[in-house]
């Protein structure tokens, strides 16, 4: 042990040894995640939705997308179950964090491992993980049930470009979700005040924003994060005014990454 | 052993105000004995045990496990097992699966798990959910996760509230158990009764001073003040003889009381002057009794301010 005594009363630091290690702390995480039967009810919901309403929306549109007076592209149908999907990965996002607050567990967790950094950002990897691969099957799978009816009428899309895109795209996008909820998660605590405010967030002000007249209401709905995240989730927006795919991805991770930093700073500071 | 050096913790209570819960203390846990951390109430207790385990940062002062801070401890619950309050799991999962987590975090054996559950007694039900559990299944779980690590200091808040009285002698054969093999162990609780039958050593805090550091022993001979209780017909002629001697003497009712003598030298001291006695009977003021005198002021003080303390 390279620790120095000093006198009594005085704490002596050690310098020799580290907190327990992420991959013990990445552990501890993942049997909770799947220890408790919300998470199972929410993925499923996740699936459910997301492939579901994808695949129930291009059999009902597909005859009037393939028409003359379709105003909308088939690749704005081909995830769009995603874009109610995205509220599970709000719910589990907050779950992960605040029933731990709610239940007073927060302090045991903290207990075991005083190193809090490390406990977010365990639960902010198996949030992007699992959103991740559940967001991308999810899309996947609505995409092929979905194709099925554009290509009876003739207007199916091929697995490429900027449809695989939008697939893999529906996974960062639900990834993205769930760890910008983590983060407003830790900041706030509280299960119903985190989904409340992000949804409000993602939902409705991302919406609102709209009617902010002139260039500063375009750009403040370019950048309303649920806005400039979700363009990499569809082939062809609905909003033909948002960001690009991936430079809409990028401000999303940049201000998920603010949150992060904030939740982070609170987190070691705050009394638990 | 727990080591605090003027520890001292201060939160802001609105309006620029703050609130000092516990003021500059300076204590240690020794191990191989049971030392009882007792006050009212909002005391202070419970913010020392959060600060003893990183989860309240310390306003000024120290506090060490060990000789360390316990937040640098490379497997915190094999330094410290700590019960700070029942229930604090997620009422959706096993207890089984808490302790997994638990156990995965710091890199405890799987197997250990089965130990502590057998431990505590609650291997049949460690499969259900702990929100069906009662609240003395809840204590045992905290218990059982407080030993997870098999740590030489084990810190338990308020271990008895809600439990039955079988449940109760449990905890405290299971406390003394821990002490005799050598562990620090520190109880907090605001009932004078239970650490009379629980601790060897007595920390008391009342607003969030330490207001004794002594053994049980000391405890009770330096503040369980004792008397003798005199029932006579002539109670003034007795009072009046027994004060003339110098002695403590107040009348209660249809008794007296004398401290300063013991009983049978009362009963000779009135004997020879002719007085009947009808009861002569010493008296030890209980121990809960010396903890109320003890913390009276801060008592009373938080009775005035309960809405400061409250947290």
């Amino acid at each position: 042990m390279s620790a120095t005594l000093m006198e009594s009363g005085a704490v002596v630091e050690r310098t020799d040894v580290a907190c327990p290690s992420f991959t013990a702390v990445l552990h501890a995480e993942w049997v909770k995640l799947h220890t408790v039967r919300s998470t199972w009810w929410t993925l499923l919901a996740t699936f459910v939705l997301g492939a579901g309403l994808t695949i129930l929306m291009c059999w009902g549109n597909a005859d009037w997308l393939a028409s003359p007076e379709a105003d909308e592209s088939p690749g704005s149908f081909i995830t769009w179950g995603m874009m109610v999907a995205q509220i599970t990965a709000v719910v589990l996002g907050a779950l992960v964090v605040t029933t731990e607050y709610g239940t007073g567990m927060i302090r045991t967790s903290f207990a075991a491992v005083p190193a809090r950094g490390k406990v977010l950002a365990a639960k902010s990897l198996l949030v992007v993980l699992v959103f991740g691969i559940v967001g991308t099957v999810t899309a996947l799978v609505g995409y092929l049930g979905g194709n099925f009816f554009l290509d009876r009428e003739g207007i199916g899309m091929p697995l490429e470009g900027d449809v695989l895109r939008s697939m893999y795209g529906s996974g960062l996008y639900l990834a993205g979700i769930g760890l910008f909820t983590v983060a407003v998660g830790f900041l706030l605590r509280h299960t119903a005040g985190t989904i409340s405010v992000v949804l409000a967030l993602m939902l409705i002000l991302g919406n609102m924003v709209n009617l902010v007249p002139g260039a500063v209401g375009e750009w403040l709905t370019k950048l309303m994060p649920g806005n400039a995240g979700s363009s990499i989730s569809t082939p062809v927006a609905f909003n033909p005014n948002l960001l690009d795919a991936w430079a809409g991805f990028g401000v999303f991770v940049l201000e998920i990454a603010v949150l992060l930093a904030a939740a982070y700073v609170v987190v070691r500071r705050r009394d638990a | 052993m727990i080591r605090a050096h003027q520890l001292t913790k201060r939160f802001s209570s609105g309006k620029g105000q703050s609130k000092t819960a516990v003021d500059g203390i300076d204590f240690v846990v020794e191990p191989g004995r049971v030392t009882g951390f007792l006050g009212p109430n909002g005391a202070g207790k419970s913010t020392t045990m959060r600060m003893i385990l990183g989860l309240d940062a310390p306003t000024s002062g120290t506090v060490s496990v060990n000789g360390h801070r316990y937040a640098a401890s490379p497997a915190p619950l094999r330094e410290i097992g700590a019960l700070l309050e029942a229930n604090a799991v997620h009422p959706g999962r096993s207890a089984r699966d808490h302790l997994r987590w638990m156990a995965a975090s710091n890199g405890i054996p799987t197997t250990r798990v089965g130990e502590v559950l057998e431990l505590v007694g609650l291997e049949s039900v460690a499969g259900q959910r702990a929100g069906r559990f009662s609240l003395g299944m809840g204590q045992r779980l905290g218990i059982a996760a407080a030993m997870l690590g098999d740590p030489p200091v084990v810190v338990l808040d308020e271990p008895v509230n809600g439990l039955d009285p079988e449940g109760i002698r449990w905890v405290r054969t299971f406390a003394r158990q821990l002490a005799d093999e050598g562990r620090t162990v520190f109880i907090s609780s605001h009932l004078m009764s239970e650490m009379a039958l629980m601790a060897d050593h007595l920390l008391v805090i009342g607003r969030g001073q330490i207001l004794a550091d002594c053994s049980m022993t000391e405890f009770m001979g330096s503040h369980a003040a004792s008397y003798v209780r005199v029932k006579a017909p002539a109670l003034s002629d007795a009072a009046a003889l027994l004060d003339g001697r110098g002695l403590e003497v107040s009348r209660v009712d249809d008794e007296i009381r004398v401290i300063g003598l013991d009983a049978p030298s009362v009963g000779e001291l009135l004997f020879r002057h002719g007085l009947m006695v009808h009861e002569l009977t010493l008296v030890r003021s209980s121990l809960e009794d010396a903890f109320m005198t003890l913390t009276a002021d801060s008592v009373e003080y938080h009775a005035t301010t309960a809405k400061e303390v409250a947290r």
